[in-house]
């Protein structure tokens, strides 16, 4: 059987019922991440042996009767900024060195208890910081399906191993797009839930305001699945919403979107948006409409105009007082040096990367006195104005339509010297961070030239189980997404 | 012309929090003692992907010590964060408060030489401390070190930074703000205020005024660690201003520490140096509504203040100062001296004698006025009898010895002391002082000639017979024998 080919439910079904084991699963996905691998770098950490390891105690558990969890046998892949107790957690950078954290992030716990098969952890733009997977110190990820594009950002290597099926889902991180850009580069689904819906304790902060778990997957049903097991409370991130969780498989049994008012961004279909793209908006909101659901219209021109700019403040501000903690004291790179402020220097100069460099110089200047009322106090007020439109963008709708990325996959190299143009991919994903809202990336097939297309659509905050309906009808009528192998096999 | 000065001080007072864990993690907040990095975890060594959860008890005991300080309690309050680099400070920021601290605008009276000054509290507000740096060389020494340590077993302890006004005018008047301080702190179990193990922490900002109408600028001092630190560092900054402003020079506004050793301060050069801390609020930490229920509900639960105690004592009791001061300073002392008196005991010789021999024993014997054997009930039965002149005090005293020691009541102990009530009869009395003036015949003679206008004979001679009686009778018995039996000896010699 060809496992790695498989639904995340139908795996775990399969073991549950004894009609394969999990080793055989994980072996089978193991082979598939060997053999490609090489070409595609999605991993920075392949847990081969651990895999295997877990992949027999599953089985062992299901022999003697006892339920290996939702996920049991399921192997999956997680972002490398999610902290493994014991394994190595480099964050895409040099700075974090061989640093082993001494605990899992609640979401590694999670899955774990669910049985999940960890079998990697991905690449990624240093620290979240990028829409390409280009900035990573273990060198750039390719996209499964072109090799010569890049994967998106900055959970590439995450995106990449579900559309090359080394694994049916993986996690990602999304602070402003960083899982809905590289599922609708990649060719699958993404979800960034509600702000608050999912833990973040474990997951290294880039910007914690904005900072949000959520899963790729292939399937809007395994979506659901791994989003019953991650979406919960925990009182060890004080921004996660206490009280219970919807029970997101229910929501999708019988999706309909009958009555249901559906909005389109007049602002985001402007000329920059690449046609295919907008093709895919204007046959989805169609298919929606004869599904019996109403097209309206809706204005959000504070997000248009401003998100860009505000994010760009807020996050390295953010970013610049996080990632202030490397400094080479108790864990990760040293470069020693004969006094405290020389080795600070030397150490974050060799350990970051320069658009991490680029993007704590830009907020820590945001941050300075003298400059914050006119930057960071100002964007703050730009996120507040941006919250309220949304607020009044939902009282006409139900959800949002619209473009997850303007462009299709850019090639390697193509952006690498041109940090704005790069920052321009995130430019309809990160009003949704700013507002905290879920939003989630659809695939919608492909275009003639064999690349992904996609839709992103967007609810009011906690309705992450609403979005998952609409995808499911998507879903039905665009079809679910396939596994490439970038040519290599 | 002779200029003048006015000196112009504010103090910052750090005051640990009396919890059992830190203020964002569930670590223990001991550090002294303790073996270095063993009471940490990811969140308060920082450790990436680590955040902080908000420890209600520190906030409960923040509130409390606001409302002690007449402090209103913000309804709604928020952490910020303060970027410096320093190896003691794990994430690279402090989580302190900025511009909505817990608690604002307060006041707290200072009794200074029999006079009350109120001075005004700008803020109260919440941070966690710092972890703590050891510089210690490869045998153990503590200077010229080639590299430091750094424990951060102290990392993530609860602070609460109390504010005062510019309203300070010298180093007494700082001391007894500090102390004032150190007394509430404690007095509400807030703290333990222990400025040697660094419980509580001092920075004071002082300035110059001239009478030319100059304002020298603002000197923060550091590193004092005791109130006698800070008097001198005052002192000595003082002087050093004033001779500035003399030479027509200007104070450079800076951050000085103080060396206890030289008796100096010295500009600083370290981490304090002209820092932008680039505030900003800490996104890992929601806003916090305090309840308005809970803020009624401590308030309600307030013991009656110390200074407020303190007044009463003086005003309604007629205690002295002295009296006062040290009774009021422990809520436990002063319930125990309250309940002494509401089991009957007369108010001024319950506070002598909880002063005196009560607080002893505490001393002495390091038992919590609490548990000590003999309650305030005992004490007050004992201090009746002193009252009502049964027991002297002489022997009032050696019951209380046995009581304590035995863990008996007053009549268990006079009776194992061979002491009781009213222990002499009156004959016995008259038959002791008959021989007592008969034994002294100068004396006596001197006292019947009416030449001992001094009456120290006669004093002399009661001692005895207290002596003899063991004390057993009231003075005024004794007087009242000696005169009964001196007019029947004039009579006799007539």
């Amino acid at each position: 059987m060809i496992f790695h080919e498989m639904e995340a439910s139908r795996i775990a079904s399969g073991i549950r019922d004894g009609e394969f084991t999990a080793r055989d699963v994980v072996g089978d996905c193991l082979a598939r991440m060997q053999a490609l691998e090489p070409v595609l770098n999605a991993l920075i950490t392949p847990l081969s042996e651990k895999a295997i390891a877990k992949a027999e105690s599953i089985d062992k558990a299901v022999s003697s009767g006892k339920s290996p969890g939702p996920l049991g046998g399921v192997p999956v892949v997680v972002k490398d900024n999610m902290c493994t107790r014991g394994v190595r957690t480099t964050c895409g950078s040099r700075i974090l060195g061989d640093w082993k954290p001494p605990y899992d992030a609640t979401v590694i716990e999670l899955l774990e208890k669910a049985g999940a098969v960890v079998i990697g952890k991905s690449n990624m733009d240093e620290f979240a910081m990028g829409s390409s997977t280009e900035h990573s110190a273990f060198g750039p990820a390719s996209n499964p399906r072109d090799t010569d594009r890049v994967p998106g950002g900055s959970s590439g290597g995450s995106a990449a191993s579900v559309a090359a099926g080394y694994v049916p889902i993986a996690l990602g991180s999304d602070t402003g797009g960083s899982i809905r850009q590289p599922a609708a580069f990649c060719g699958v689904h993404g979800l960034k839930p509600t702000y608050g819906l999912v833990s973040r304790w474990g997951l290294v902060a880039f910007a914690s305001s904005l900072d949000q778990i959520g899963p790729f997957a292939r399937s809007v049903s395994d979506m659901a699945l791994v989003m019953d097991v991650i979406a919960s409370y925990d009182h060890k991130d004080s921004t996660c919403r206490p009280g219970g969780r919807p029970v997101f498989s229910e929501s999708i049994k019988e999706p309909s979107v009958k009555g249901k008012k559906v909005g389109i961004v007049r602002e985001f279909q402007n000329g920059t948006l690449d046609g295919d793209i907008e093709r895919s908006i204007e046959n989805t909101a169609s298919m929606l409409s004869s599904s019996g659901a109403e097209i309206v219209d809706i204005s959000l021109p504070e997000s248009a105009a401003y998100g860009l700019p505000c994010y760009y403040i807020i996050a390295p501000a953010e970013a610049s007082s996080n990632l202030a903690r490397f400094d080479g004291v108790r864990y990760g790179l040293r470069e020693e040096a004969p006094d405290l402020i020389s080795q600070f220097l030397r150490t974050r100069s060799a350990g970051f990367g320069e658009e991490v460099q680029r993007r704590i110089l830009t907020g820590t200047f945001a941050l300075s006195s003298g400059y914050y009322d006119a930057y960071y106090l100002l964007a703050l007020k730009v996120r507040r104005r941006i919250c309220v439109e949304f607020t009044q963008a939902f009282e006409a709708a139900d959800v949002i339509l619209m473009p997850a990325t303007p462009s299709l996959p850019f090639r390697k190299g193509e952006f690498i010297d041109d940090p704005i143009s790069m920052y321009m991919s995130d430019v309809f994903t990160l009003p949704v961070n700013l507002a905290g809202l879920p939003g989630m990336t659809v695939s919608t097939g492909m275009n003639a030239s064999g690349l992904p297309l996609s839709v992103q659509i967007v609810a009011p905050r906690w309705a992450d189980s609403r979005l998952l309906e609409f995808a499911a009808v998507i879903e039905a009528w665009a079809g679910r997404p396939g596994i490439s192998s970038g040519g290599v096999l | 012309m002779d200029l003048s000065f006015e000196t112009v001080i504010g103090l910052e007072v750090h005051v640990q929090l009396a919890t059992e864990s830190k203020l964002f993690c569930s670590c223990p907040t001991a550090y002294i003692g303790t073996e270095p990095n063993t009471n940490v975890c990811p969140a308060c060594l920082g450790l990436p992907g680590s955040l902080p959860s908000l420890n209600r008890r520190a906030l409960e005991l923040g509130v409390k010590a606001a409302l002690a300080l007449d402090c209103s309690v913000n309804a709604m309050t928020r952490f910020h964060r303060k970027n410096y680099f320093y190896p003691d400070l794990p994430k690279a920021f402090q989580v302190s408060q900025y511009d909505i601290p817990l608690a604002v605008s307060g006041s707290m009276p200072i009794f200074l030489e029999g006079r009350v000054k109120n001075i005004n509290i700008t803020r109260l507000h919440l941070e966690e401390d710092a972890g703590k740096l050891v510089h210690k060389t490869a045998d153990g020494r503590l200077s010229g070190a080639s590299f430091s340590l750094v424990d951060y077993n102290r990392g993530g302890v609860p602070l609460a930074e109390i504010v005062s006004e510019p309203e300070l005018s010298s180093p007494e008047e700082a001391r007894e703000y500090v102390l004032t301080i150190r007394r509430l702190v404690r007095y509400l179990e807030v703290s333990d205020g222990d400025m040697e193990s660094g419980s509580l922490r001092v920075d004071a900002n002082i300035s110059q005024k001239c009478s030319d109408g100059r304002w020298g600028s603002r000197v923060e001092i550091k590193n004092v660690n005791s109130v006698r630190a800070m008097e001198r560092a005052l002192e000595y900054e003082i002087i050093r201003q004033r001779e500035i402003l003399l030479n027509g020079e200007e104070i450079v506004q800076e951050t000085r520490h103080w060396d206890d050793g030289a008796g100096v301060t010295r500009s600083s050069r370290s981490k304090e140096e002209a820092h932008d801390y680039r505030y900003f609020p800490e996104p890992d930490l929601p806003p916090i509504k305090i309840d308005e229920e809970l803020v009624k509900y401590i308030g309600c639960s307030l013991p009656e203040l110390p200074w407020d105690r303190r007044e009463r004592y003086i005003r309604e009791w007629g205690l002295s100062q002295a009296d006062s001061v040290s009774l009021s300073e422990n809520q436990d002392v002063a319930l125990y001296l309250e309940k002494t008196v509401a089991f009957g005991a007369d108010r001024q010789l319950a506070a002598n004698w909880v002063r005196t021999y009560i607080l002893r024993l505490q001393n002495e014997t390091g038992v919590a006025i609490n548990d000590l054997a003999v309650g305030p009930e005992d004490l007050a039965s004992l201090l009746v009898h002193v009252k009502q002149g049964s027991l002297s005090s002489t022997a009032a005293k050696d019951v209380l010895g046995i009581m304590f020691a035995l863990g008996v009541k007053v009549g268990a102990a006079m009776e194992k002391s061979g002491i009781s009530a009213g222990g002499v009869s009156r004959d016995a009395l008259f038959e002791t002082v008959a021989r007592i003036l008969e034994a002294n015949p100068a004396e006596t003679g001197v006292i019947i000639a009416g030449g001992d206008t001094a009456v120290r004979k006669r004093k002399y001679l009661m001692g005895l017979v207290m002596k003899e009686i063991r004390g057993q009778a009231a003075g005024e018995e004794v007087s009242a024998a000696f005169d009964a039996v001196l007019g029947s000896i004039r009579d006799r010699s007539l």
